[in-house]
């Protein structure tokens, strides 16, 4: 249902038109020669007051004009006392942006302006709430404080609510917050009894009907899509390879020397091939704001120790300041403020912290050291470059790779790595990001509003809480049973009680969780695992792998067996384990999506050059698809390798993780370790009737897959649930047994996938 | 009994037919609970003495807590007392910052009632009585007007934030005096709580506070104060619906508001609060709950505990804070319905609509439906035998013995109902409806 582009120019002034009076004297004066396409067209579908619209376009193309200058118009035209329009943003800087935005054009037209977040006096507040008018631009967070804590008077504040408009939709979709948001909005519209019509503001994405059915939950086919076909912004783009080198002096050198009590040189004891990306960090980035990626928190240590150090030998003041979670709030803090500074440039080192959530301006360029987690997430890092108009957003890519040996493990020789980086970067290009699995539970976000919403009405029966929380359609996938359940082991944590007429109210400790500040934030921050040998810490990794006694990891260039998996502590035990040596790539950063893999079939099997990668980078690829021509990986999918054998399902890790634990339970070890199961003292033949199995016997519930696992808990509030939940909402957002079975199926028969090609229709 | 008021039947019947508790007539359908009300009036008697009182009514959902603080407030009124009343919610509590406190009191004051005027409202005639009253005395004692007014006034003043109390009360009088109708109305609305800034009141009256959220206890202290200056006997304060606080999400507001609880009750029991008493409508919950209810205060729980021996020994006590109510039993039900009957009739037993037989029938019937509870928490068995008793009064043809059968009775669910939803969800008869932890 995308409207038409407009290009008549009687279109265009009519739309102009039928703004305010006012606000086309504020665009003559703003000198403003026309109105540009998402504007033009989103202007009268806003100015109707009923619809929902998603106007899509890229940065810098007028997208809050677009969506603004209706609004206003029509609160300047309503007739309630107190008109108002809500604007939703998950970046407190985009609010202070857009509020110094609107400021502007809001002050000639006296509507008031009311940024609402962490950073903003009461005062502002306190004056918004007594005269609940304008806009207010609030995130997430400070509007979930405002349901619960004025919701009884909920009703009156937003009387006037005319829209509701979020920004940076596609931020939103698939992640705890974007949940948490529809929730907010869906119990506005609740307290309101009517449907406030909902605007979302996004960037262009492949899937707009994901969009807008995430917009408006069960009614997303009724949304306005209105796609700005104007040229988009530049992305430049550049991936560098590197060797992954040994240090100049070998270990027994540098202990030697320290032993006599010599200074080990920094140069020496680094591997060369880090020392080259830092050196090489170090002259690009130096003198502007931009954000380097390292992907764990050790490696942020490690980059930014090593940048500083390069600063300080150059006595030039330091540029760069690590950021992450386990970081002290003060150092934290102090990076933040080095970064928002105008007056000297600054670079962050950090983890997903300052992915989102974290306000500190707009960067130059954006650096990543390996592969990102996702393409969603590529895609957020890069939002953060850019956002001024006419500066293309800039992302750097450096990857490390080994030099080949004979015993160098296949998905090594394969460069997974780069070409993983490869197919991301060619991905985003194409518009494509991981699309929500709308299949997950979300049970820890619904645990945040239950307890939310008692907070709100003082007490709620189940039936009132299921009615306003799950029949809205926003938590899907959760059945009655599954709620009551929710309930009952909720009951039992003391998180919430009943009184004698059945209203839930909290209970001890769940009192103690809402009067907690954290509380509002329905996501947490990343959290990392130590991984401890022999009483002996190894470092810590964010571990987004399924994780089973037993099972094999890999880290700081081992293989280990974890022993054993304690959540509280947030500890893993581990031994040493035999098997042949791992890949320098460990895939512990994020989950694969199909379709990223199916991508990278793509690029191995393909012999067309990528024309964004340096010389080093294309030689490394080169290498990679010999490799993948040599064990003719287009037609055989079990390559016995040694006494061990692969499986190369070209499949997500929601499938591959599947498929391990298919095996586990036929009392085969497999280890996924992305590209390929690995099975050790395993032969091919056995495993490929063992596949055949799993594809033609019972599927497997996944529920019972799930209990396998040892890291279940997630999610900020999956702690609070039962077993049994536990083991649904893994399995419903972590598990893929048709993938599986089908994966099982072709590696099985041997028989070969039709030429992988890039576009198929792999998303799921 | 005969010739009750149309005007009195009108009100219980309809009040009562809407689940509400009437506000008039409440002596036409009194039942039962003689010695509760006893020891009340005992308690009123105290407070036209100059004591002061202080009383947790606790009953479950619809037995009858409200009906019986709205008895306790007749009686009130027909002592000489000024009476007033609240319901607490979330917006109106004993204690808070964001205004809500202030908000309780701008209630009570506009609830002020007296016998001349039952139906709030009456403050301003208070303090008209007491220019009044001050001007007689004066006269009679030969002594200046404006003299005898600061000398009662300043009893106000040695309280706390009496100064400026009486300084409004005088200002009133100035208005009064040179016909200032202006002064006398920003007198009353600063006196109602209704000024939010300091400057407009320093600006309108010449006083330097107002009355906020902290003061809102000292100043019903001054108000009680003030009424037994104004020739009325004392001041009774009935908060009803104290279970909001128990529902209270925020366990620091929650022990707030316990806390002025607290001194609300030591002030009482110790007589310092001289002429005013309140009586303080809740659930079995808001009192015995050791994790959110007033029991979960230390130092209410040992001030408000029960008499143990009274308890062993079967018996009741009367005396202490907190009274409970007892149930109905089926024999007050009976009465009750007689007695509705009568007032539907006006009095007149040649109008029944039904005949006696037709009561323990109706009883039965209820009882069929929801259980022996039905008597406990009349409520909804109210609201559906007065519904038989419209539709037959409309249809003359119809004969009870037909209806009976059809009538509907709901169980109560008390407060859960006028909370937030009009169940739209897909009926009562699901897991989640009668779902329990």
């Amino acid at each position: 249902m995308s409207s038409p582009a407009s290009s008549s120019s009687g279109q265009a002034s009519s739309s102009f038109h039928a703004l305010d009076e006012r606000i086309q004297r504020w665009i003559w004066q703003a000198g403003w020669t026309e109105l540009k396409d998402a504007q033009e067209r989103a202007i009268p579908i806003i100015l109707e007051g009923t619809r929902d619209v998603i106007i899509a376009a890229a940065t810098a193309s007028g997208k809050t004009e677009a969506a603004f200058l209706p609004i206003l118009t029509k609160l300047l035209r309503d007739e309630h006392p107190m008109p108002c329009a809500l604007y939703v943003s998950p970046l407190k800087a985009l609010i202070n942006d857009q509020w110094g935005r609107l400021e502007t054009l809001c002050e000639s037209l006296e509507v008031q302006v009311t940024p609402w977040h962490g950073d903003i006096s009461d005062t502002k507040k306190k004056r918004f709430l007594k005269h609940p008018r304008g806009c207010i631009l609030i995130t997430p967070e400070s509007l979930e404080g405002l349901l619960m804590n004025r919701g009884q008077a909920l009703k009156g504040i937003f009387d006037g609510l005319r829209f509701c408009v979020v920004d940076e939709l596609h931020a939103f979709i698939d992640t705890e917050r974007g949940k948490q948001m529809q929730s907010l909005l869906n119990r506005i519209d609740f307290a309101l009894k009517r449907s406030v019509p909902r605007i979302g503001l996004s960037a262009t994405l492949g899937e707009m009907r994901l969009a807008a059915e995430f917009l408006r939950p069960g009614a997303g086919d009724k949304v306005d899509i209105i796609e700005s076909k104007e040229a988009g912004q530049e992305l430049k783009v550049l991936v560098k390879g590197y060797l992954d080198l040994p240090p100049r002096l070998p270990d027994k050198e540098i202990q030697q020397q320290e032993s006599q009590g010599l200074l080990v040189e920094k140069e020496d004891e680094v591997p060369q091939g880090v020392l080259a990306i830092s050196e090489q960090l170090f002259k690009t980035l130096r003198g502007s704001n931009n954000l380097i990626f390292p992907n764990s928190r050790g490696k942020v240590e490690l980059y930014s120790d090593l940048l500083r150090w390069q600063c300080e030998k150059l006595g030039v003041p330091n540029e760069f300041w690590p950021h992450h979670g386990s970081l002290s709030k003060d150092i934290r803090e102090e990076a933040e403020a080095a970064l928002k500074s105008k007056e000297r440039p600054a670079s962050a080192v950090c983890t997903t912290t300052l992915e989102l959530g974290i306000d500190i301006g707009a960067v130059k360029s954006v650096a990543q050291i390996g592969p990102a987690p996702t393409v969603a997430s590529l895609r957020q890092r890069l939002g953060r470059s850019g956002r001024r108009k006419g500066e293309p957003a800039i992302l750097r890519s450096y990857n490390l790779e080994g030099e080949i040996t004979p015993d160098t493990p296949l998905s090594d020789q394969l460069r997974e790595g780069l070409v993983q980086t490869i197919a991301q970067i060619r991905l985003l290009a194409k518009g494509w990001y991981e699309p929500p699995r709308i299949s997950g539970k979300h049970f820890s976000t619904l645990i945040q509003q239950l307890l939310s919403l008692v907070a709100q009405y003082g007490g709620a029966t189940a039936a009132q809480a299921w009615s306003v929380l799950c029949e809205s359609g926003v938590f899907p996938g959760v059945t009655k049973e599954e709620f009551a359940e929710l309930l009952r082991g909720l009951g039992e944590k003391d998180v919430l009680m009943q009184d004698s007429t059945g209203l839930l109210l909290h209970g001890g400790l769940g009192e103690k969780l809402v009067n907690h500040y954290t509380f509002y934030a329905a996501f947490t921050s990343d959290e990392e695992f130590r991984i401890v040998s022999g009483g002996k810490t190894l470092g810590s990794v964010p571990v987004s792998r399924p994780l089973e006694v037993g099972s094999y990891v890999i880290f700081a260039g081992r293989r280990w067996q974890v022993m054993g998996f304690y959540p509280t502590e947030k500890l893993i035990e581990v031994v040493p384990a035999k098997g042949g040596k791992p890949p320098l790539f460990d895939g512990m950063v994020g989950k694969v999506h199909d379709r990223v893999r199916a991508e990278m079939r793509a690029v191995l099997s393909d012999t067309a050059p990528v024309s964004f990668l340096d010389k080093q980078a294309v030689e490394l690829l080169a290498e990679a698809r010999s490799t993948y021509a040599r064990f003719n990986l287009d037609n055989e999918s079990v390559i016995q390798f040694g006494n061990e054998a692969r499986i190369f399902t070209w499949c997500g890790d929601w499938v591959n993780d599947t498929l391990a634990l298919m095996l586990a339970k036929k009392d085969v070890k497999a280890t996924n370790e992305g590209l390929c199961l690995v099975v050790f003292n395993a032969e091919r033949d056995r495993l490929r009737d063992l596949l055949y199995d799993i594809a033609n016997g019972k599927p497997p519930k996944p529920e019972d897959l799930a209990r396998l696992i040892q890291n279940k808990a997630r999610e900020k509030w999956d702690g609070l649930l039962t077993e049994e939940l536990l083991c649904k909402s893994f399995a419903s957002s972590e598990l893929d047994v048709p993938g599986a079975i089908a994966a099982a199926n072709l590696a099985a028969c041997g028989i070969i996938n039709p030429r992988v090609r890039g576009d198929e229709g792999l998303g799921r | 009994m005969n010739g009750i008021k149309q005007k009195d039947r009108d009100a219980v019947i309809q009040s009562l037919r809407a689940g509400v508790v009437p506000r008039a007539g409440q002596h036409l359908i009194q039942v039962g609970r003689a010695r509760e009300l006893e020891s009340l009036i005992g308690d009123i008697e105290r407070l036209a003495d100059g004591g002061s009182t202080f009383r947790l009514v606790i009953g479950e959902y619809g037995s009858g807590k409200t009906f019986f603080l709205n008895l306790v407030r007749a009686v009130g009124m027909e002592k000489k007392l000024v009476t007033t009343s609240a319901d607490l919610n979330p917006d109106r509590r004993l204690h808070a910052t964001g205004g809500q406190a202030r908000s309780l009191y701008a209630e009570l004051t506009r609830n002020l009632s007296t016998r001349t005027k039952p139906d709030g409202g009456a403050l301003a005639g208070i303090v008209e009585k007491f220019v009044a009253a001050t001007l007689t005395e004066a006269k009679t004692a030969g002594e200046k007007p404006e003299a005898a007014i600061h000398r009662k006034l300043e009893s106000l003043a040695e309280m706390v934030n009496g100064y400026d109390f009486a300084a409004v009360i005088a200002a009133y009088w100035n208005g009064f005096d040179e016909g200032n109708e202006q002064t006398k109305s920003d007198a009353i609305r600063w006196l109602r709580g209704e000024f939010t800034t300091k400057t407009d009141a320093r600006s309108a009256l010449g006083v330097r506070t107002i009355v906020d959220d902290a003061t809102v206890y000292d100043q019903l202290k001054l108000l009680a104060r003030f009424v037994r200056l104004a020739g009325f006997e004392g001041l009774l304060i009935c908060l009803d619906e104290m279970v909001n606080l128990y529902k209270l999400a925020n366990t620091q507001a929650r022990n707030s508001n316990y806390e002025q609880l607290l001194r609300i009750l030591n002030d009482s029991l110790q007589g310092t609060a001289e002429g005013l008493g309140f009586v303080l409508g809740g659930t079995p919950e808001f009192l015995m709950d050791t994790r959110r209810g007033l029991y979960s205060y230390p130092a209410l729980q040992s001030r408000l505990a029960e008499n143990t021996f009274a308890k062993q020994q079967g018996l009741v006590d009367f005396t202490g804070p907190v009274l409970r109510l007892a149930s109905l039993s089926p024999e007050d039900f009976f009465v009750l319905l007689q007695k509705l009957r009568h007032v539907y009739a006006l009095g007149e037993p040649s109008k029944y609509l039904l005949p006696d037989e037709a009561l323990p029938a109706f009883m039965e019937h209820c009882h069929k439906r929801i259980g022996e509870a039905y008597f406990r928490t009349p409520r909804t068995t109210i609201t559906a035998f007065i519904n038989l008793m419209a539709v037959l009064e409309q249809n003359p043809n119809a004969t009870w013995r037909e209806l009976l059968g059809q009538v509907e009775v709901e169980k109560d669910t008390g407060a859960v109902k006028e909370l937030m939803v009009e169940d739209n969800s897909s009926g009562g008869d699901d897991e989640l409806a009668s779902f329990k932890l």
